[in-house]
């Protein structure tokens, strides 16, 4: 019965001594691991989605393979409704390799502001919810995650409509000249055309026109739209309905009342 | 008789001596290796998860202290019931101290969570061969001390 105990005793030692050194060959592997964040990019799909890309670059210079590596990144709303929800995941990262993923994030913009049009005109803070995933050495995962609050930037920020100024244009009909105002708080340019409509207090279109915007991000805009409206449908009061077709975003109508 | 009672009482003194001798250098060796990982790697785990440190320092306190126990009850039954309370208690006292192998942390808004489950579970496994190799000793031990007991009447 001694040798077997002899070789369960050898068995053992070994095994303690493989553990140990793989737990402390793994944990100094870790800190040879480098992640680089690049320039976030931003594009539109085919669905006119914005497409958020960032490119993350891994850098293995490790004992160990490392993997599988994960990012999840959730940005919902003050309410917690989930506004877009993106995944990136590496099997593995090989030592002494560099790997570059892109985390996507898509936003479908005019679903979001069809949804709440505050988005369009007012600055919101959204919750971020960011996970970072990594199993050391393939076996023993670690996890980070945090919540941060990022700022939703409206693209149409404070937008005003002025009185219709009348002026008289010929016998049947007359020049309407609305101003508006807005600033561009957006991640993206704006560029494009804002279309009004003029309705009287009958609900019956009086005239519309359109005027082309192109506002760079965080630049204000100040014009104005000219409508040609027939005299005899004029009334003192009604509403004026906004559309803006300025891609990625397209949204209408945004009412305003008149008079 | 007065001599022979010097001599056994000398033997068994040297025997005691050689064994706590035994037990403060394999005490010692322990308390080295600790320090080593300690210095190494495990001050900086350490610097990231608070309280374990004070974890640490419990279970080698009471490691060495099995470890000291089991030599000095060495050729004793004794000494393979404190290698197998060794062996169970690094069972649990890892389970319940490393919360099950899922290790977690908030700092600030950052949440860190290290899963060594099978780091755990190789853990557990290595010292259920611990386990079974003192039970086996212990049974060994028996069996042996039995047929000397059993040889001596003969002999005698």
């Amino acid at each position: 019965m001694r040798i077997p105990i002899r070789m369960i005793s050898v068995a053992t030692t070994i095994f303690w001594i493989f553990l140990i050194i793989f737990a402390i060959t793994a944990v100094y592997s870790v800190k040879d691991l480098h992640f680089e964040f690049g320039e976030p990019q931003m594009s539109t799909n085919a669905d006119n989605d914005v497409v958020l890309s960032l490119p993350i670059k891994i850098g293995n210079g490790g004992l160990y393979d490392m993997g599988p590596f994960r990012v999840t990144t959730i940005i919902s709303d003050r309410n917690g409704s989930t506004i877009t929800k993106g995944s990136t995941s590496v099997h593995v990262v090989r030592r002494g390799e560099n790997v570059t993923a892109t985390h996507n994030m898509t936003i479908d913009i005019n679903g979001l502001i069809q949804g709440d049009h505050n988005y369009l005109t007012n600055d919101i803070e959204l919750n971020f919810y960011v996970e970072v995933g990594l199993g050391v050495a393939e076996v023993i995962p670690v996890q980070v995650s945090t919540n941060l609050s990022v700022p939703w930037g409206a693209p149409f920020y404070n937008f005003t409509l002025g009185e219709p100024a009348y002026e008289a244009f010929n016998s049947t009909h007359a020049r309407v000249t609305v101003s508006i105002s807005f600033e561009n708080h957006a991640f993206f340019d704006i560029a494009g055309a804002i279309q009004i409509k003029m309705y009287n207090n009958r609900g019956l279109l009086v005239g519309n026109g359109q005027t082309t915007v192109d506002t760079p991000q965080h630049s204000s805009y100040n014009g104005y739209i000219e409508l040609y409206v027939s005299l005899t449908d004029m009334t003192p009061n009604g509403r004026l309905e906004v559309y803006f077709q300025t891609p990625p975003l397209n949204y209408g109508p945004l009412v305003f009342p008149y008079g | 008789m007065v001599e022979e009672t010097n001599n056994n009482l000398k033997a068994r003194l040297k025997k005691f001596t050689f064994k706590a001798l035994k037990a403060t250098v394999k005490g010692v060796i322990f308390y080295v290796v600790y320090f080593v990982l300690w210095i190494t790697f495990l001050a900086q785990a350490a610097a990231i998860f608070p309280g374990l440190q004070q974890m640490i320092e419990t279970f080698v306190t009471v490691y060495i202290v099995l470890i000291i126990l089991g030599e000095l009850t060495s050729g004793t039954i004794y000494q393979f019931f404190f290698d197998a309370a060794k062996s169970l208690f690094m069972i649990g006292y890892l389970i319940l101290s490393l919360n099950g192998g899922k290790l977690g942390i908030a700092v600030q808004n950052v949440n860190l969570v290290v899963d060594i489950r099978i780091f755990l579970t190789i853990v557990t496994l290595l010292s259920l061969l611990g386990l079974a190799k003192a039970i086996l000793q212990a049974i060994n031990f028996m069996s042996e001390r039995a047929e000397y007991t059993q040889i001596q009447p003969v002999g005698a």
